[in-house]
């Protein structure tokens, strides 16, 4: 299959995001096996620096497109300049990491050019003539096999973590090339008034030795108490996933997953947490996680070391009483 | 300000399933469905610029028969009428169809805003919003944390959850379609009168023929990807399930992390 893939690179304050390099990384594996030229392209103001570094650093061409107005994201101003590279390209694949950006404009993109959008990808098979993506359907409980349809390019993106296998390969020395796309006016409408980090508060978690995390299976504000009290007992910090925050249950700030912390302590028990991705992105590399879930099949025992299938109304009341006796 | 809000009818968390023996859906006859979490909290911010603003909210679901329950439920929340768009050819089709008929079906009709939740619990495209709103040739934002319609309701203001705890706030004219993500307020449940109410409420039927869509534009021929089968995942990790009872096991738990693993 002769032909082109392009991968798309975010960066945020002056670096790509990891996401990005896993993107590039199986980018090259994957035009290596279909005989194809990988070009990597991105977007922003002043990123000639960063673009010799993504070039030197994977050996591939750097496609930027320079613009004043793309200091800030916009979808109208990245759906314009990507679908006219894409005409100008005419890339087989066009692959990004499955960001929040990605979710914002790639189906627009896609849209636009008539095109399709296999959107949070965990793996890909590739024969001769064929190449399918494999999605997570149903709160990642079932995986989907979907096939390319009609004409290229095709948007593909990649789940976080799921391609970090692919090392990034570098073999030549750095090849930037600018395209110039200027941005007409009906594009530059939508005004962004503010980027901001939500206050930090007293809690931060990327410290912890020891979380332990409860989720929508505890049901209620009152019975996540037995959360609290199994960390106070183990002297471990306490962690939650959206469903507890969203409820109130417990401050935004303790939410864990890609809206909120990202955690590696030594040990992460996760009680009532199915495991949806945006959880797992923000505790799957602790170095060793237990699951207490009532569902066998929740996502969340495909990253635990230790799994308990069971009521964790019952099994904490034990856990706290065993930690206590420890802790004496 | 009329507001539209795409509710969309997915199995219940828990649900266990099984795959049908074509391998292209999963066997229904055991599940229980409901409401797509986050379109629930999309309906009720759309009830709350409402009471502020005036207007009406309108509710919108595209499913089978089962899927009046969920728009019932959104009725009985408190919007004022429905659009149900139900055809056998509808099944299997992909985000980009069912945005197609989504902005067959609501043309003419003057939204200025629609709602839709940022993704679904099943299929999680997270694009059939950005998708209408595209084709509709409207402004969208995704992952939306807040919502202030502006200048007589000629623009909204709207925040905007991006990755490890940064926001963004920005400004677009309306129309447009938002993407409204879970937490954004705390959804009211359905009080009795609303029970009784929703079921004046009229609720406007559409078969793929009313929306004049060809079979070839619908279902998997319709579709821009082609889903071709499902599999259960297979695990990555080896997971040590500790038998028993939830006392054995609570037991077996805590010597292993303290003698294997060694992390207490």
């Amino acid at each position: 299959m002769p032909g082109k893939t392009l991968v798309l690179a975010e960066h945020r304050a002056g670096k790509i995001k990891s996401i990005s390099w896993e993107a590039i990384g199986f980018g090259q594996k994957l035009a290596e096996r279909l005989n194809q030229e990988l070009k990597v392209v991105l977007i922003g103001k002043a990123i000639g620096d960063l673009a010799e570094e993504v070039s030197r650093r994977c050996g591939q061409e750097v496609l930027t497109l320079v613009n004043d107005h793309c200091e800030t994201y916009t979808p109208e101003a990245y759906c314009h300049i990507l679908s006219q590279v894409a005409q100008q390209e005419t890339p087989f694949l066009f692959l990004m990491g499955h960001t929040y950006q990605a979710i914002d404009f790639a189906p627009k993109l896609a849209t636009r050019l008539g095109r399709g959008f296999i959107p949070n990808c965990v793996d890909c098979q590739i024969d001769a003539d064929r190449v399918v993506f494999v999605r997570q359907v149903f709160n990642g409980k079932i995986n989907l096999q979907v096939g390319l349809k009609g004409e290229p390019p095709y948007f593909v993106s990649l789940q976080q973590g799921a391609f970090n296998a692919y090392e990034v390969q570098s073999r030549q020395s750095p090849r930037v090339v600018n395209l110039t796309i200027p941005l007409p006016d009906e594009v530059l409408k939508r005004k962004v008034l503010e980027i901001f980090q939500a206050a930090q508060g007293k809690v931060d978690l990327s410290q912890a030795e020891i979380i332990i995390a409860g989720g929508r299976g505890l049901g209620s504000k009152e019975k996540f108490q037995l959360i609290l009290d199994l960390a106070e007992a183990l002297g471990a910090a306490v962690g939650a996933s959206r469903p507890v925050t969203d409820g109130g249950w417990l401050p935004k700030e303790h939410q864990i997953g890609s809206s909120g912390q990202t955690v590696t302590p030594k040990l992460y028990i996760a009680c009532g947490i199915s495991g949806a991705i945006q959880h797992l992105v923000g505790m799957m590399n602790s170095s060793c996680i237990v699951a207490i879930n009532k569902d066998p099949n929740a996502p969340i025992f495909s990253v635990a070391d230790y799994g308990i299938v069971g009521d964790v109304f019952k099994v904490l009341p034990v856990l706290i009483e065993l930690a206590k006796e420890i802790r004496k | 300000m009329k507001i539209l809000v795409c509710l969309k009818q997915v199995p219940e968390k828990d649900s266990r399933y099984k795959i049908d023996d074509l391998a292209t859906w999963i066997r229904e006859d055991d599940l229980v469905f409901e409401t797509n979490e986050s379109d629930v909290y999309a309906l009720e911010e759309a009830l709350r610029l409402k009471e502020k603003l005036g207007g009406e909210v309108g509710v919108l679901s595209l499913g089978e028969e089962r899927a009046l329950k969920t728009i019932k439920s959104g009725l009985a929340m408190g919007a004022d009428r429905a659009f149900h768009l139900s055809d056998p050819a509808f099944q299997g089709s992909d985000a980009f169809v069912v945005a197609t008929a989504i902005a067959r079906a609501i043309s003419g009709q003057n939204f200025d805003i629609i709602f839709t939740g940022v993704q679904s619990e099943d299929m999680a495209f997270a694009q059939t919003g950005t998708i209408l709103a595209q084709l509709l040739g409207w402004p969208h934002a995704t992952i939306v944390m807040e919502v202030n319609v502006s200048e007589g309701g000629k623009k909204a203001r709207v925040k905007r959850e991006l990755e490890s705890n940064l926001f963004e706030v920005v400004e677009i004219s309306l129309p447009a379609v938002l993407t409204i993500q879970s937490g954004i307020n705390q959804p009211r449940y359905a009080t009795l009168k609303g029970i009784m109410q929703a079921k004046k409420k009229e609720i406007r039927r559409f078969s793929a023929q009313d929306l004049g869509l060809e079979s070839s534009q619908l279902g998997k021929t319709g579709s821009m990807v082609d889903h071709q089968k499902m599999f259960f995942p297979e695990k990555k990790k080896k997971t040590v399930i500790l038998e028993g009872t939830p006392e054995e096991a609570a037991r077996t738990l805590m010597e292993r992390l303290r003698k294997e693993a060694k992390v207490l």
